[in-house]
């Protein structure tokens, strides 16, 4: 007969490897930032690692949605998830590819641009893990809320000051995996110079005219509401913009800095031909004053403590008890893609672009009556 | 070579684990062995 404490060692065996299987599975499914489901443009999916295989097989390589035009012009591409913690990046970018048909000319769409970083969340920001959406016929979508900085997982450790390799400028040490400060990347560097490269290499080989860097920032932050332009895209920015003043949008148009070096708006900008563009929303999620972090917060941006921080004058973006909803947040980013691509083909007539089904501002944010705000009405627009 | 001399330490050591989750006579230690012997057993197999 067996003795009793071999019975319970047994017992407490089991129990154990029944919790490292759960958080085991539960562990290994954060690596999914959320399936795509194409629409109806989408013409060819391709992994960044074809134009380097330099992170070939890494968490750094990532998907390029390619949505070809039936009629030859210029090319576009769109960064989302350069951030994982700011959610209406990737939120447009799958909204863009779930739904646009391109008509003219060729979009490239990375959704995810620094894969690793959706795999994460920020140290001791209470982020929620996941978003929810219910598609159109009811299912619910899920995607991952994730991290600034690429996983430490994948690199490790930071260096007490970041070096960028092309400039010299140095960043505190966690900005070595921060990719909107590795550009134009770093061929033997770590991965997320790698990624940055990359992309860089991408867009050289595909010739791509016109880039968009999806992000979001907090409420407290200057650079908010805002395109933030390299010199030569000045002129396209500034077109598209009174287009986007017109279609009752309120953008602030800031001129790249020359010397802040690392960001798209600046070295994708010196470094190929493309034309840069970084849009900025208002994400109350990633914010310093907010009050309680959870999924809510990051679809609603409703929260007490914003709207405080605003009657205080705190804040660069107007903020009452309507927070700023993904759909508001969505639909500025898909109606900049739109006017600022206009923009680009007016100008630029032998490098046309032009697509349509893409949900803006009014259909996302101002033709709602409030009631479907926070992630239902943009559900609708998820496959 | 590093790395066997490393194995073979935590091979020693989840054996001594082990020994203690079924000859413990108190079963709050019985459940700390075994919780202590996933993560040994994982780095023993590389896995994590």
């Amino acid at each position: 007969m067996m003795k009793k404490n071999t019975i319970t060692g047994a017992i407490c065996l089991v129990l154990a490897l029944a919790i490292a299987t759960v958080t085991g599975i539960n562990f290994i499914e954060l690596k999914n930032p959320g399936d795509i489901i194409p629409g109806p443009g989408v013409s060819e999916v391709h992994m960044l690692s074809e134009y380097f295989d330099g992170i070939a097989g890494t968490n750094g390589d990532t998907e390029i949605y390619v949505m070809q035009g039936k009629k030859p012009g210029g090319k576009v591409l769109i960064l989302g998830g350069t951030h994982g913690n700011e959610p209406s990046g990737y939120m447009s970018a799958i909204t863009f590819i779930e739904n646009a048909v391109v008509d003219e000319g060729t979009v490239y769409v990375i959704p995810y641009t620094n894969r690793s970083g959706m795999t994460h969340n920020d140290a001791q920001e209470a982020s929620p893990q996941y978003i929810h959406f219910s598609n159109k016929d009811g299912a619910v979508r899920t995607f991952r809320y994730g991290s600034r900085a690429t996983n430490p997982i994948d690199q490790w450790p930071d260096p007490d000051v970041y070096v960028h390799a092309a400039s010299g400028q140095t960043l505190s040490g966690s900005e070595t995996r921060n990719i909107n400060r590795a550009y134009p990347g770093v061929e033997n560097g770590n991965l997320t110079e790698k990624v940055a490269y990359a992309i860089t290499q991408m867009i050289k080989a595909e010739n791509v005219n016109l880039t968009f860097d999806l992000h979001e920032a907090s409420p407290e932050y200057p650079v908010i509401n805002a395109t933030v332009s390299h010199e030569k895209g000045m002129s396209v920015a500034s077109v598209g913009l009174m287009e986007l003043q017109f279609a009752g949008i309120s953008m602030a148009l800031e001129p790249s800095p020359v010397n802040l070096h690392g960001l798209t708006h600046r070295e994708l900008g010196d470094y190929t031909d493309t034309i840069p563009l970084l849009m900025e929303t208002a994400n109350a999620s990633q914010g310093r004053l907010r009050g309680a972090t959870n999924e809510a917060l990051a679809l609603t941006g409703i929260d007490k403590a914003y709207e405080k921080s605003a009657e205080l004058g705190m804040l660069y973006v107007p903020y009452d008890e309507n927070g700023h909803p993904i759909e508001e947040r969505v639909g500025r980013h898909l109606q900049g893609i739109i006017e600022y691509t206009k923009s680009y083909s007016e100008q630029y007539a032998d490098a046309p672009v032009s697509f349509s089904n893409v949900p803006g501002y009014a259909e996302l944010f101002t033709d709602s009556d409030g009631s479907d705000l926070g992630g239902a009405r943009l559900g609708q627009y998820l496959n | 070579m590093i790395t066997l001399i490393y194995r073979g330490i935590i091979g020693l050591v989840l054996v001594f684990t082990v020994w203690n989750l079924f000859t413990e006579e108190k079963v709050t230690n019985q459940a700390n062995a075994a919780l202590v012997v996933i993560p040994m057993i994982l780095r023993l197999l590389m896995i994590k």
